[in-house]
Formats: C-alpha cells, sequence, structure tokens
C-alpha cells in the first residue's frame, strides 16, 4: 500500500471511529440508564469490532490489541453470556477512552503513542469470567492474514479440518467452501453446465452498465464527507463576492442603463442566494457538541455522588461550526457548573421534597434570526445572600453595595472574574475557568448570558448567539471623515437632536455628558474623542446619537453622520492590532474602502462607561468620587421641609401610611404595631443635617408615611415626609462620604437629589438591627464605593 | 489477471471498503459498494456481478443473512461470496458454508491477500 493510500485510510479510520466511539459512549449511557436491547449491544460490539478490524488491517497493532480486548468482553456481552454491571460498563467507557487517546495521538502525531494501557486490558480481562464461557477469541490469537475457499476442504475433511484450519493453509487464514466459482456451477447442478463467469447471458451485463449502477449504489449514502478548510475557503470567496457584488451594486446606481441595473440586481439575489448556500453547508447541529454531554454528566454526577438525568432537546438546531467550535467549552462548563453547584445531592433534594434524581435539561431553538440554548436545573437554585457574602468577601464589592444590590445584579455577580461560590472548589468545575469566561466567550461570539433563578426550583441559563460570524448585518457611520460599521446585534435605536436641541437636551453631570432619552439619562460618548480622531470640517446641523447597548446597560454614541446599514464580511485584524479593545474586525465597504468594526463593549469600557473587570475590584475603596452608571428602579421622597431624597425601590419591603394615633412608646422610641410585630419608627430628618433642623411639614397631620425595611426577617420602619415618585434611571451617582445619612446625589427627574444612606441611618438609630444579616454588620461606618 | 471484474464490497467501515476498492480499482476492477446485507440486496437485484466480497458482522443484515438470501435468487445463484470474517472464525466459517458462502478470508488482511483470492477464483 503507498504512503499517500495509507494516510487517506488512517484519516477514513479516524473520522470513523471517532464517530463510532461517541456512538459506543452513548449506547453505554442508555444502557446503564436501563434502557436494554441485544441490538444496542450488537451496535456496541460493532464499533469496537470494526475500530479492532479496520486498525489490523492498516498495521495500527496496538490499537486493534486494545480494541480486540473489549471485543472479548463485548462478545460475551452481546450474547447475553454475561450480565453488565456498573465496574463493567465504567471499564468499558475507559476502554474508549484509551481508543480515544491512541487514535488522537496517531491523529497528531501519527503513531499510536506510548501509553501502557496493560491495567485497561487486564481489568477487561477480570470481567470475563474463566469456565465455561469460552474466550473466543482469546485463545485463537489473531491470524496472520489470510484467506481461502473452502473448496480446497474436501467434503468428507471438513469435520477434521475444522479443528485446526489453519494448519492446512499454507497462505494461512483462508479459505473457500465448496468448488471455486470455475467449477461451482458443474458441482452444483443447477441450470447451466458452463461456468458463471462465462455464461453468455449474464456475462455482458455484468460489464455494460457498470459505472451507472455503481453510482447508484454509492449515492445509497447521499452525503459527502467535505474538508472543512474546503468549505472555510468558500466562505471566504463568497465573502468577498458579497463585498464585489455592492462595490458593483453601489457602482451602478449612477447609471442609466436599464439592463447594467437588471444584470446587477440579478447578480445581487444569487449572491445573496449563494451565501445562504454556503452558509448552510457549514451548519452543523448543536447535538454534535451535545452528544459528549452524557458521558460528562455521568463522570460529574459519579464524582459527585449525585444523580442526574440529562434531557435534550432540538439536537437538530444548526449553528455555524465557527460558532459550534466557540460554545462548546462554555456549555461543557455551564453544564458541569449546574451539576457542580446547582444540583443538591440525593439526600438533600429528597429532604425538600424532589426526587433523588436531578433533572438537567437543554434546550436548543431558533428565534428572531438567533440561536437560543437553555441549560436548566431543578436545583435549589442560587442562593443570593451567599453570593452576595462571597462577592464582599472576595472584595468585588462593598457590603453596602450588597445591600442595596437587586436579586437580579446580585444574580449577575457570579459573572464577575475572581467569583467562585463552591465552597471549596472542586476539581470539576474549578478548572482554572470562571462563569466570567464562559460569559466573556459567548459575548466575543455575539452572544449573550442571562441568568435566572428561583431558591428551591433551580437555575435557568439563557444564552443567544447569531447563526454566523462571517457576515452580519451593520450600521455604517461616519466620524471624523472615517467610516465604521457597528455590528446591528448591539444597536437598539438611533437619535437626532438638530442643533438647537442639543444645547439644551445634552446635559453635563460631573463633566460627564449625558442625554435624556424618555425621561431616561444616557451616557455619552464622542466616538471622535474617544478614537481621538482629527476635527473634521463636517458641519454639524444635528447631534446623531447610536444608542447602543453593552453588557445590558444603555449608551449613546455620538458620531458626525449616519450612512446606512449594510451586510458587511468580518475580517479579523491581524494579531499586532488584537490588543485594541476598540475594534473587533475590519470590512471592505462598497467601494473598496476599509472600514473598522467598532466592539461595542470595548468602546463603553473605553470610554468609561461601563467598568472595566479590573476596575470592578478596585470600587471597594472608600473615596471614589468617580461617576458610576447604575440603572435603577428609585423611590423619590421628601424628608423634613423640602429636602428631596431617593432609595432604591429594592430596599423598600413596603410602603405604609400609618395613623399618627396608633403610635406607642416603648423604651424611648416610637413603635407601631404591625402584623402582629413592633415596628420601630425612625424619623429619618433627625439624621440628615440638612432636614434635621427643619419642621416637618407633615406633623400636623393624621398620618405619616412610612417605609417598611426588611433585613433577615426583621423589619424597621423609616418615617419619611411626602412619597413623590417612583422612577427607573440610569443614575450618575455621585459618591459623598462626608454627609450623614447621604450616599451621594444624583440627579433625577432633573433635580438633584440625594440618595438616602438607609442602612447608615438605621444602623446609627439602632445598631444591633444589622447584627444577624450581613458582614455589613461588623462594619459599623458605612463602607461608600 | 484477466479480464477486469465487478466486484461488490460490503463493509458497514467505510475505511474498510475503501482499503478493498481501491486496492481492486488498482488492479483494474469495477468496485460497487454497499453498507450493509440489506443495501447490498438491494443493489444486487437483478444486477449480476462476478464477486461480492462481504463482511460478516453489520447492522441491518449480517454477511451470512445476505449469502443466504442472494443464494436463493437467479441471478447470485453461484455468484462468487467471499466473507471478511474476525471473530470466533470457525463458527463464522461453518454458517458461511452452510449458508453457501464461497470462502472467507480473515481480518486483519493485507492487500496482497485480497488478490491472492482474486488469483484463485479468476485464475
Amino acid at each position: 500500500m503507498n504512503d499517500s493510500l495509507q494516510k487517506q485510510l488512517i484519516n477514513d479510520l479516524l473520522i470513523e471511529s471517532f464517530e463510532g466511539l461517541d456512538r459506543y459512549d452513548a449506547h453505554l449511557l442508555a444502557l446503564e440508564q436501563g434502557q436494554s436491547g441485544t441490538d444496542v449491544w450488537n451496535d456496541i460490539f460493532r464499533a469496537i469490532h470494526t475500530i479492532k478490524g479496520t486498525s489490523g488491517c492498516l498495521g495500527l497493532g496496538k490499537i486493534e490489541k486494545v480494541a480486540h480486548a473489549g471485543e472479548n468482553l463485548l462478545d460475551l456481552l452481546r450474547s447475553g453470556s454475561l450480565q453488565p454491571d456498573q465496574g463493567m460498563i465504567s471499564t468499558l467507557l475507559r476502554l474508549s477512552d484509551a481508543l480515544r487517546e491512541m487514535l488522537r495521538t496517531l491523529e497528531a502525531q501519527g503513531v499510536e503513542g506510548s501509553t501502557d494501557f496493560s491495567p485497561l486490558l487486564t481489568a477487561l480481562q477480570d470481567h470475563i469470567t474463566p469456565g465455561p464461557v469460552a474466550q473466543p477469541e482469546a485463545s485463537t490469537p489473531v491470524e496472520p492474514a489470510g484467506f481461502g475457499l473452502f473448496d480446497d476442504d474436501t467434503a468428507d475433511t471438513v469435520a477434521l479440518k475444522s479443528a485446526a484450519p489453519e494448519a492446512n493453509e499454507s497462505s494461512g487464514g483462508f479459505g473457500f467452501f465448496d468448488a471455486p466459482p470455475s467449477s461451482y456451477a458443474a458441482a452444483s447442478g443447477g441450470t447451466g453446465s458452463k461456468p458463471a463467469a462465462n455464461a453468455p447471458g449474464t456475462k455482458p451485463a455484468a460489464t455494460a452498465a457498470p459505472s451507472a449502477e455503481i453510482h447508484r449504489s454509492a449515492a445509497s449514502d447521499s452525503a459527502i464527507r467535505v474538508d472543512v478548510s474546503q468549505l472555510d475557503k468558500l466562505m471566504n470567496l463568497v465573502g468577498e463576492l458579497v463585498l464585489a457584488r455592492n462595490q458593483i451594486v453601489q457602482k451602478t446606481v449612477g447609471y442609466n442603463d436599464t439592463s447594467l441595473t437588471t444584470a446587477a440586481q440579478r447578480l445581487n439575489i444569487i449572491t445573496s442566494e449563494l451565501q445562504e448556500g454556503v452558509m448552510k453547508t457549514r451548519m452543523q447541529p448543536i447535538g454534535n457538541v451535545w452528544s459528549k454531554f452524557p458521558r460528562i454528566v455521568r463522570d460529574v454526577a459519579h464524582e459527585l455522588g449525585k444523580e442526574v438525568r440529562l434531557e435534550m432537546s432540538g439536537k437538530d438546531t444548526e449553528l455555524d461550526r465557527t460558532i459550534i467550535e466557540a460554545i462548546k467549552d462554555p456549555l461543557i462548563h455551564i453544564v458541569r457548573n449546574s451539576i457542580d453547584h446547582g444540583l443538591e445531592g440525593p439526600e438533600g433534594r429528597r429532604q425538600a421534597g424532589k426526587p433523588a434524581e436531578g433533572l438537567l435539561s437543554l434546550r436548543a431553538f431558533h428565534e428572531g434570526g438567533q440561536v437560543n440554548i437553555e441549560i436548566a436545573d431543578d436545583g435549589a437554585g442560587i442562593n443570593i445572600v451567599r453570593v452576595k457574602n462571597k462577592a464582599v468577601e472576595k472584595g468585588l464589592l462593598s457590603a453596602d453595595q450588597a445591600l442595596r444590590m437587586s436579586d437580579r445584579e446580585a444574580l449577575n455577580l457570579i459573572f464577575l472574574p475572581g467569583f467562585s461560590t463552591a465552597a471549596q472548589v472542586t476539581n470539576l468545575s474549578g478548572r482554572g475557568v470562571g462563569m466570567d469566561v464562559v460569559k466573556t466567550n459567548i459575548e466575543k461570539i455575539g452572544g449573550s448570558v442571562d441568568l435566572s433563578s428561583e431558591t428551591g426550583v433551580g437555575t435557568t441559563m439563557k444564552i443567544k448567539i447569531p447563526l454566523t460570524l462571517a457576515i452580519i448585518p451593520a450600521l455604517v457611520v461616519t466620524a471624523g471623515g472615517e467610516r465604521f460599521a457597528i455590528p446591528q446585534v448591539s444597536l437598539l435605536e438611533l437619535v437626532r437632536v438638530e442643533r438647537e436641541q442639543a444645547e439644551k437636551t445634552i446635559e453635563y453631570i460631573y463633566g460627564a455628558p449625558v442625554y435624556r432619552l424618555r425621561g431616561q439619562l444616557l451616557p455619552l460618548a464622542f466616538l471622535k474623542k474617544e478614537l481621538k480622531l482629527s476635527e473634521s470640517t463636517h458641519s454639524e446641523d444635528a447631534t446623531n446619537i447610536v444608542v447602543l447597548q453593552a453588557d445590558g446597560r444603555q449608551f449613546g454614541l455620538i458620531v458626525d453622520e449616519i450612512n446606512d446599514t449594510e451586510e458587511i464580511v468580518v475580517k479579523p485584524l491581524g494579531k499586532h492590532l488584537k490588543g485594541i479593545t476598540c475594534f473587533s474586525g475590519a470590512t471592505i465597504m462598497g467601494d473598496g474602502r476599509v472600514a473598522l468594526i467598532l466592539d461595542v463593549l470595548g468602546l463603553a469600557q473605553h470610554a468609561n462607561l461601563i467598568p472595566e473587570v479590573n476596575e470592578q475590584k478596585q470600587t471597594s475603596g472608600r473615596k471614589q468620587e468617580e461617576s458610576r452608571d447604575d440603572r435603577q428602579t428609585l423611590l423619590v421622597f421628601n424628608v423634613g421641609t423640602n429636602t428631596r431624597m431617593a432609595i432604591p425601590l429594592s430596599m423598600v419591603a413596603r410602603l405604609e401610611e400609618i395613623a399618627r394615633n396608633k403610635v406607642e412608646k416603648s423604651a424611648g422610641q416610637e413603635v407601631v404595631q404591625y402584623r402582629g410585630q413592633l415596628l420601630s419608627l425612625v424619623p429619618v430628618a433627625q439624621f440628615i443635617p440638612e432636614a434635621a433642623g427643619e419642621v416637618d411639614a407633615q406633623a400636623d397631620q393624621d398620618t405619616m408615611h412610612v417605609i417598611v425595611y426588611t433585613e433577615q426577617g426583621r423589619s424597621i420602619g423609616l418615617v419619611v415626609g411626602q412619597i413623590s415618585d417612583i422612577v427607573e434611571e440610569s443614575l450618575a451617582v455621585r459618591r459623598d462620604s462626608r454627609r450623614q445619612g447621604v450616599l451621594g446625589s444624583a440627579v433625577i427627574q432633573g433635580r438633584v437629589t440625594d440618595l438616602l444612606d438607609a442602612s447608615g441611618v438605621i444602623r446609627s438609630f439602632d445598631p444591633s438591627f444589622f447584627e444577624t444579616s450581613l458582614p455589613a454588620a461588623s462594619n459599623p461606618e458605612p463602607v461608600l464605593s | 489477471m484477466g479480464s477486469p471484474k465487478t466486484i461488490m464490497t460490503v463493509d458497514d467501515a467505510a475505511t474498510i471498503r475503501k482499503m478493498i476498492s481501491m486496492t481492486l480499482k488498482g488492479a483494474g476492477h469495477e468496485v460497487m459498494e454497499a453498507v450493509d446485507g440489506a443495501a447490498a440486496l438491494d443493489a444486487l437485484k437483478d444486477r449480476p456481478v462476478d464477486l461480492i466480497i462481504s463482511d460478516v458482522n453489520m447492522p441491518n443484515m449480517d454477511g451470512i443473512e445476505m449469502t443466504r438470501q442472494l443464494r436463493k435468487t437467479a441471478t447470485h445463484h453461484r455468484t462468487p461470496i467471499i466473507l471478511l470474517t474476525t471473530e470466533s472464525a470457525q463458527e463464522i466459517k461453518d454458517k458461511g458454508r452452510a449458508a453457501g458462502a464461497t470462502g472467507w478470508i480473515v481480518k486483519p488482511f493485507k492487500q496482497e491477500q485480497l488478490l491472492g483470492v482474486l488469483a484463485k477464483l479468476f485464475p
């Protein structure tokens, strides 16, 4: 056999064997789950049998030997001579691991590798009970390759020769059963006395129409294998074609030649169809990645002593293979995490009144031009308090921030770098990769991750990813005379502000530009300034704001001009430009010029509109005066005569109106009977220096407004003046630690409003209130960020 | 070797199929392929060939059953059928003989062995 053929065949062997082993694993896991059937065993047997036979033919002795050892055991299992147990299945899974390892080494280095698999061989052998069950082939070692015709044995010596057939065959291992074909026909009597090969009727037919027939039978498997690099090349070419098409279409706009315009239109349509078609060839079902999951789930569950049932739906959902590659590791990590941190052990589940077996379900489906993947478990859900504590412990945020944080925000803490909730890092999920890497990887391909959790019910992670990365719709904008492409996925809306208006509507809060968009503050960035572009001669009669979304937050990007939306072909940037976070790639425009593609997240971080990951660690420092973008729902109220204040709604358990005549005194404090408890009332005005001297405007009224604040089952009432509004604002908060009772200030609804330091006030009123709650209690002063 | 033959090779292992068909094509023969016994039966219906080389252990229909079925047809009543065997060689050989197969080749085999069978069949 010549080298190139050998190489080709080994390549085929690799593909075939990996596929076979995946099936093998899947079947074994199904068997372990209690499914059974001889067909399944036959299939399992055949996978190894094929590897053994093929590797033998290609002279891969080591693979053959290991496969052969497994085949012996599998032969007994499929015939029912042996009953499988869990130990046996574990050994059989080790077998596929060993074979994979050798095949991988073969793929990478061209040799089978030097790992010693004798422990595995012994283990396989140990499962084969010695005794009445013969080892089918162990006793007849693989014979030297051979063949034969049975006819070489005469009928009456068959039985004798059967005992040692090879001994009689000089060429070894082959034989003929009856007469060779030349005499077969004669010996069997039959219709013709001539050998079949010479039969006049059949022979011509045999050679007359072979090629057509061959095609038909070969086409029985109508799929062909195509080298991925070939597809990549095609995709690249289609990309170039799309660019050329864009140029032609753009150029023809100026012409009045109907036939040229028609041709350009046709080119346009055909190119789009071709693009779609080529894209489809690169699509792979997500099941290709998922097929590994049953095994991973099994191994992880076994190691942790948990019982897990895996359900998968939407296996056929197709994705571009580059995306499949990109999400493979993040998905594996999420699945591991769900079993490790999400699902409880059987005991814990029973106590929670759930079946001992946890459920992990994977779902994939197309929606709105995107692929949605959901990973859900029915575990304990994420313990928000624990997450917060952990984040505080790790210095990712201050105790006070933790108190003010909404549940949803707290959930997202697990995506922070350096965060891990497991009491101890197990070797399963804690492989040096945190959820932050998972999130970054998914966002890198234009996807998003969303986490929701319900205590005691489970956790669901939703991932949205684009279908393909190669060609994306984008908005083309101009700034400083240069053109830039902004991926459509991050685009929310476009706002055009006339010049006269711009001066009024674009405000500055502590030097940071903001725009009031439908009553909300939108932080702004000037593209020209961020990229240090030269001032253009462009006369600005209006300000164009591109409203973008990055990392779940919105910001406005001011550009000179908004040009058009276009399908752009993404070209990666060279290695030396990879360090620039503002750009994610480049593309060639219709006129042949290059435009850079903006990396929205990177740009937002560059403009300090979104805290960079490392920055978040520093925010636990005390005297940061930087403004930070915070989008929150706030309760706005008055204290004293006219001091306007706000508090995050997430901190408010309830709003009550309490009649003044219900107020009683207890130990010098005002209390009221509230839901069967005594609710202490904190006169907030007395803790705010500005309001302290003021007359309580509400003092003569019959009722008073109380904000009920609850922490760890204990409640306290904050007595305030008029409740004025509930607003949702993108806050640019100026932190200020010097003013008592105030966390800082922000512009809310056009007015400077102080944020009430609720926990600080409560702590000064009743230092024992927080004792049983968050670590904040150990910190007598409010920690500001 | 005499005139070119038309040979059907049946194996669920694509690599083996390719190896056989490359070897035979290299020797100037016409080769057909089928992925299992059932597919082969289908392709060989009213379609004479000079030789069938088939694996034994295959999904859907194994080589033994395929041989049995082919022998019932007029077209393949006496087409030479060579079985590729690996496991429990003797048992398979006995079954193969009973089903009406012509001969066997033990896997793993080398190209020369394959051509050797042809040389014996078509002297």
